[in-house]
């Protein structure tokens, strides 16, 4: 069994293929390429607020000051056009004559005057997020229903701290219990699970093709199916070369999360990434790795079968692609908003792990929920791992 | 020596899916299952050569899984030296080398660390693979690119070392299938050469091929499959016989036309 395994580890390690997916992939290419959407992100989000919003007044004449506070307002630039319709209001931004239009109420003053609330209508489109039109129209009718309000108080003789009470009647203060640890296990923790779990079924996909139906291809699975080595030996050996490769990528990958996050953190000043990194302790990482081992167990034993049964390269991957979604779904769980791990989830083989790696890295996990989610996982790993066995000892798998 | 007595064999066509791409189905199909082989039997000594002859799909594969042990027959049996195949598979896998036309060695291994890794398996020594196993590599020539990986060889390198790693263990028996399928000239004349080289030195072969002259040329035996059942299994000298001007072709052909088997017993 060691030989086999040995032979299949130094033959995976030799193949480029393999390095790619197990180290270039995690240690440089999502890095990379992460770094670079987020860069490409954060500038769109840059220019788009920077842009001057093109705005059309309606009734202009409703509201002289308002027309003055938008006219000099360095987000907005003034359009001029004649629109008279709501038909015609939409049309001009569908058109992208105009991002936004406003139609003051034509009786405004008279209603500012007899204490009336004024229907004011705001037409732009929101499907552009980046943009910030809503928030930058309500910003600026904000700040000049403010100016109104400090206009009307101070005619009828309220002082500047009276004024102030008016306006802000009462003040609360939030005070978060979380810390800054729990809030990032809570906001980003179930998306690590969600990073890591599938790099396990990806690191274990390759080898796993490469050493059923990539050895069947070639013609080497019948060669050493002639020695006098058990095919338990063999699956075994196999089956340990899969799930040690596929436990390197978590590994580099969370290797390398840490990393990046330091450098980031160090780069960009953002202490808040690395000091939270560094308070999660050294045995909350080897958990979340051991926690890793059944689940690449139970990847790799699936793999394996589906490969030997496969009797080629292509036709492997074939059946191989839709188990990428089907793992998904277990591990959705730690996303979804107030799912904890309790009895009932620690059972539930892969969801268990995902949503015990959240709440290690929140440090709110109940120490004695391990039990359970080891022996759940473990069982179902072994169970997977029987299957791939018996499966490799028949000749209708093996010699399709 | 080597015994074979009435193998038969089935497969479920269900589950057999190269069944549909390779072999006839209409006489040998029957009630969801594919009867791979009814009756196959012969015999080969120490020191001989014996031919499997056979049309595309007649068993031939199918025997030789049966012999190394890769697969296992519903009924019959396989004898080497004392040895049950089928009671004692482990014990024959030791007794026997395996070779066909694909090398089934490791690409991305070195010639010698392939040969090592199948020697190591079979239980050869390190000593052995230090001392002895050089003067293989000296007869095959192979020692001036034992350490270059085999997918860097040549067809004919390739198969000169796959060669090294069926024999490297010192087998009683040698099964060949169509080992010089998709060959070169020169390939093809190493394969050949060893064949003789391993019958004096009295292990007895077994190679199924459809090249007639192969067989004419090195086989001291006979046995051709056609339709799962060994229709002829004799001494060179009577497959020979069986055409007036003593064609191997026509010999083959002869076997192929008749409905009545002809078995030598041992």
């Amino acid at each position: 069994m060691w030989q086999v395994f040995n032979k299949e580890l130094v033959e995976l390690l030799r193949d480029t293929k393999t390095l790619f997916f197990i180290i270039a992939l995690p240690m440089v290419v999502f890095p990379v390429l992460f770094g670079l959407i987020g860069f490409l992100g954060s500038s769109a989000a840059l220019k788009e607020h920077q842009k001057m919003v093109r705005y059309v007044l309606v009734n202009p004449e409703a509201s002289a000051r308002f027309a003055s506070t938008m006219f000099y307002h360095s987000d907005f630039e003034k359009v001029e056009l004649e629109l008279g319709s709501e038909d015609e209001y939409i049309n001009a931004i569908k058109t992208d004559k105009a991002d936004l239009v406003i139609v003051l109420n034509p009786n405004f003053e008279q209603q500012l005057q007899s204490g009336e609330t004024s229907q004011w209508q705001v037409f732009y489109n929101g499907a552009n997020v980046l943009s910030g039109i809503g928030m930058k129209v309500r910003d600026a009718v904000d700040e000049f229903v403010t100016h109104i309000q400090d206009e009307i108080l101070a005619e009828k003789g309220f002082s500047a701290s009276e004024l102030l009470a008016f306006k802000a009647p009462v003040e609360v203060e939030q005070i978060d219990t979380a810390d800054e640890r729990e809030s990032f296990g809570e906001t980003l923790g179930g998306f690590i699970p969600y990073i890591l779990i599938p790099l396990c079924l990806t690191g274990a996909m390759y080898p796993a093709i490469d050493l059923g139906a990539g050895e069947k291809e070639r013609g080497t699975i019948e060669t050493l199916l002639l020695t006098p080595v058990s095919r338990f030996a063999i699956v075994i050996g196999k089956f340990l070369t899969i799930t040690v490769t596929a436990m390197m990528t978590a590994l580099i990958t969370i290797f390398s999360m840490v990393f990046w996050s330091f450098i980031i953190g160090s780069l960009f000043d953002v202490s808040q990434v690395s000091s939270i990194l560094a308070s999660v302790s050294w045995f909350d990482y080897v958990l979340m790795v051991l926690l890793l081992v059944p689940v690449s167990a139970i990847f790799s034993a699936i793999l394996l079968a589906i490969s030997i049964y496969a009797s080629s390269f292509k036709e492997a991957q074939n059946y191989m692609g839709p188990l990428t979604i089907l793992v998904i779904f277990p591990i959705i769980a730690p996303m979804l908003p107030g799912i904890k791990l309790n009895l009932t989830w620690s059972l539930i083989p892969i969801s268990n792990v995902a949503l015990a790696i959240k709440e290690l890295l929140k440090g709110t996990i109940d120490y004695s929920y391990l039990l359970p989610i080891f022996v759940s996982t473990g069982l179902f790993a072994l169970a997977s791992i029987v299957f791939c066995v018996y499966w490799f000892s028949r000749e209708s798998v093996l010699f399709r | 020596m080597i015994s074979v007595e009435n193998l038969t064999k089935t497969f479920s066509l269900t589950t057999r899916s190269n069944v549909h791409r390779t072999q006839k189905l209409d006489s040998r199909q029957q009630d969801g299952v594919f009867n791979a082989l009814t009756g196959v039997s012969f015999h080969c000594q120490r020191g001989e050569v014996l031919g499997l002859l056979g049309p595309n799909g007649a068993g031939k594969t199918t025997t030789l899984r049966i012999l190394s042990s890769a697969l296992k027959p519903d009924s019959g049996q396989v004898r080497i030296n004392d040895i049950d195949v089928i009671k004692s598979p482990m014990a024959a896998k030791q007794k026997i080398g395996f070779l066909s036309g694909k090398t089934g060695l490791y690409g991305r291994l070195t010639a010698r660390e392939n040969i090592e890794f199948f020697a190591r398996l079979h239980g050869v020594s390190d000593d052995y693979l230090g001392n002895e196993a050089l003067q293989i590599y000296e007869n095959l020539a192979i020692s001036e690119f034992l350490d270059r990986r085999v997918e860097h060889l040549s067809t004919g390198m390739q198969q000169k070392v796959s060669i090294a790693r069926a024999v490297i263990h010192k087998p009683d028996v040698l099964v060949l299938d169509e080992p010089t399928t998709g060959l070169d000239i020169m390939a093809t004349e190493t394969i050949l050469e060893f064949i003789q080289l391993m019958k004096e030195q009295g292990t007895a072969v077994i190679f199924s091929t459809h090249h007639l002259d192969e067989v004419g040329m090195l086989a001291d035996r006979v046995t051709v499959i056609n339709n799962g059942v060994s229709a002829f299994s004799d001494s060179m000298e009577a497959f020979r016989q069986l055409s007036p001007d003593r064609n191997l072709r026509r010999s083959f052909m002869h076997v192929l036309s008749q409905e009545v088997t002809h078995v030598a017993s041992v």
